[in-house]
């Protein structure tokens, strides 16, 4: 199920805000829990029980870790200098022990649903190739809906709690609803308990003004998805099953596409998710803010589903580079090389692991693993570099906060964005090595070809009027303004009519009819 | 507090620490920075700083990262 479906827009949604208003106050999040379960069981069935198992130890953990926190507090109270290093230390262990057995069996889920298959197919192949007369069993496992989104989301609230930067909750019902509530079950973004526990479990009243700028959002959405989305849909699908056709020209217009399509679809999807939890007042932070406008590839990805961004940060870049031999490596390396490139070493370590971990999120694959491996490359080789390029500017006299100088870099950003995500799209390393290599190599454009991919001249004004309304809303949103909020202000009729042009661009562009077919919820799978 | 300014001074010489408070939001530091800065704040006024305390608030200017510091020196 999508949650750009009509089905889930307009009878789901509907049917929970109603209800949802209805509910006495206090009970409100007990409604919003019960629909996660009912959705969640919807779509996966007895699988429901890893969830159940992951919310328990969830709840147990965090508890016991406060509990743990406590009793420390209480016996420092009562102890000398000399004894209370030795008490610290006792709870230390302790505390990380519970921490680090909390993980070991949820993230076993993870291993055991996503990858399991994915290391016996390559530790097979290796057996074969060493001669060993074995082979590990493959079995075909559907992993439970969204389970890379609802785990991490849970890990973050205990590692939290052991942190100290959050409370343990007391109320199991209230842990469940934080790790599996419906709109962010299926595709995220991740939340964290300290930024969502308010709004959440609060039971906000269904405003008009909350429903007119949910469904705005919700709209603009399924805009992206419909019109842009789904429409080069077919392009991309044509150019990355039949490359060996077509040029490196129609290879770089597919991978394009692609971009666009999966920024359209997946951000899309995050206005529904952000939209219908603002009617239900709940905050969602976004997860995206216009990537595409970024000056270099390590800032896109600080644009470009944040929240997996800063999940990786927190959890394991920060983790590893400031861990204690990793800050002994920065200083002396320092001393060695400088500012710049001291750093760099346990830095660049870090990026490494969660690059990797990066790619192995996305899927079990050696295409996913090179997505991971390229950006870290990227990222690497632009930070080694960063000061002669410096250098070399400053000797040339060339502004760097000159324009042509910044549509230089956002051409350069996009290019190696763009030859990323041929890794993430194609269906094997052979695909996206033979369409990486024609992009560099193949140009001569055959006769006949821009027409055999799949659209014809009014998809092509479609797309150009769609992508234009997206990109002038993000000038908007780059430059601080509130599209929605200059809306209210409108007359009543001006506001509307606006309401009404977005719906018809919606029936008269949107990709729909014979010989569409409709995205995929691409990080549904993830 | 001098000490403190002295290394960020030897870490990103251009900089006002006296006044300037976006040092984060402001990118006059970036990531490889921080974790000098941390590494370096570390050793020399022993003290942990935690991986949640790596936020904008504490390290916007020189006078939040003092008050971290005084802080993590009292715990």
């Amino acid at each position: 199920m999508s949650y750009l479906s009509i089905y889930y827009l307009f009878l789901v949604i509907p049917a929970v805000v109603i209800i949802y208003s209805i509910v006495p106050k206090k009970f409100r999040y007990i409604f919003l829990l019960l629909v996660s379960f009912a959705l969640f069981f919807y779509i996966s069935k007895k699988l429901i029980v890893i969830l159940f198992i992951t919310i328990l130890t969830t709840y147990i953990s965090a508890l016991f870790i406060n509990k743990l926190e406590e009793k420390k507090e209480l016996l420092l109270n009562n102890a000398n200098s000399e004894e209370k290093k030795e008490i610290k230390n006792k709870f230390k262990f302790k505390k990380k022990l519970l921490l680090i057995i909390y993980i070991l069996i949820n993230v076993s889920f993870l291993v055991a649903y996503k990858y399991l298959n994915f290391f016996s197919i390559n530790t097979n192949l290796l057996l074969k190739l060493l001669h060993i007369d074995y082979s590990f069993k493959i079995i075909r496992i559907v992993a439970p809906i969204g389970i890379s989104f609802w785990l991490l989301t849970a890990l973050s609230y205990v590692i939290d709690v052991y942190n100290g930067k959050v409370e343990a909750e007391k109320n199991p019902l209230k842990v469940a609803l934080y790790i599996s509530y419906f709109a962010t079950l299926i595709e995220g973004p991740f939340t964290r308990y300290a930024d969502i526990k308010d709004s959440m479990f609060a039971g906000n009243n269904v405003t008009y003004d909350n429903l007119c700028r949910g469904y705005q959002r919700i709209m603009f959405g399924l805009f992206k998805k419909m019109v842009i989305a789904d429409r080069l849909n077919i392009l991309v699908k044509i150019v990355f099953d039949n490359y060996i056709e077509f040029s490196g020209f129609s290879s770089l217009l597919g991978t394009i596409a692609y971009t666009v399509m999966l920024y359209m679809e997946f951000s899309g999807t995050m206005d529904v998710v952000i939209g219908s939890s603002e009617i239900l007042g709940i905050n969602i932070k976004e997860n995206f803010r216009q990537p595409f406008f970024s000056k270099n590839i390590s800032e896109f990805w600080t644009r470009w589903h944040i929240s997996l961004g800063a999940w990786f940060r927190d959890y394991i870049f920060y983790p590893i580079s400031l861990s204690k031999p990793m800050k002994k490596l920065t200083i002396s390396a320092r001393k060695k090389l400088g500012n710049h490139f001291g750093p760099l070493i346990s830095g660049s370590i870090a990026l490494f692991v969660v690059w990797f971990l990066n790619g192995l999120w996305h899927g079990a694959g050696y295409t996913f693993l090179a997505f991971g491996l390229f950006h870290f490359l990227m990222i690497l080789l632009g930070n080694i570099f960063t000061p002669l390029i410096i250098k070399i500017c400053n000797k040339l006299n060339i502004n760097r906060e000159n324009i042509i100088y910044r549509v230089f870099q956002s051409i350069k950003m996009a290019f190696l964005v763009f030859i990323g995500e041929i890794f993430f799209r194609a269906d094997t390393m052979q695909i996206a090595l033979g369409m990486i290599k024609k992009i560099f190599t193949d140009w001569s454009i055959r006769t006949g070809e821009i027409s055999s991919l799949g659209l014809d001249i009014y998809d092509y004004i479609a797309l150009l009027i769609g992508i234009t309304f997206v990109f002038v809303i993000s000038i908007f949103k780059e430059k601080n303004i509130d599209v929605r909020n200059e809306i209210s202000k409108k007359p009543v009729a001006v506001r509307w009519a606006l309401y009404y042009i977005l719906i018809f661009s919606i029936f008269l562009l949107g990709a729909f009819g014979h010989g569409y077919v409709p995205v995929d919820p691409m990080y549904a799978d993830f | 507090m001098e000490k403190l300014i002295e290394i960020l001074e030897g870490l990103q010489p251009e900089v006002d620490y006296e006044t300037v408070d976006n040092l984060i939001d402001g990118r006059y530091l970036d990531s490889l920075t921080i974790l000098s800065l941390v590494s370096e704040i570390e050793d020399e006024f022993d003290v942990e700083i935690p991986t949640v305390e790596i936020i904008p608030a504490n390290f916007n200017s020189a006078k939040k990262m003092w008050e971290l510091i005084e802080r993590l020196k009292e715990e």
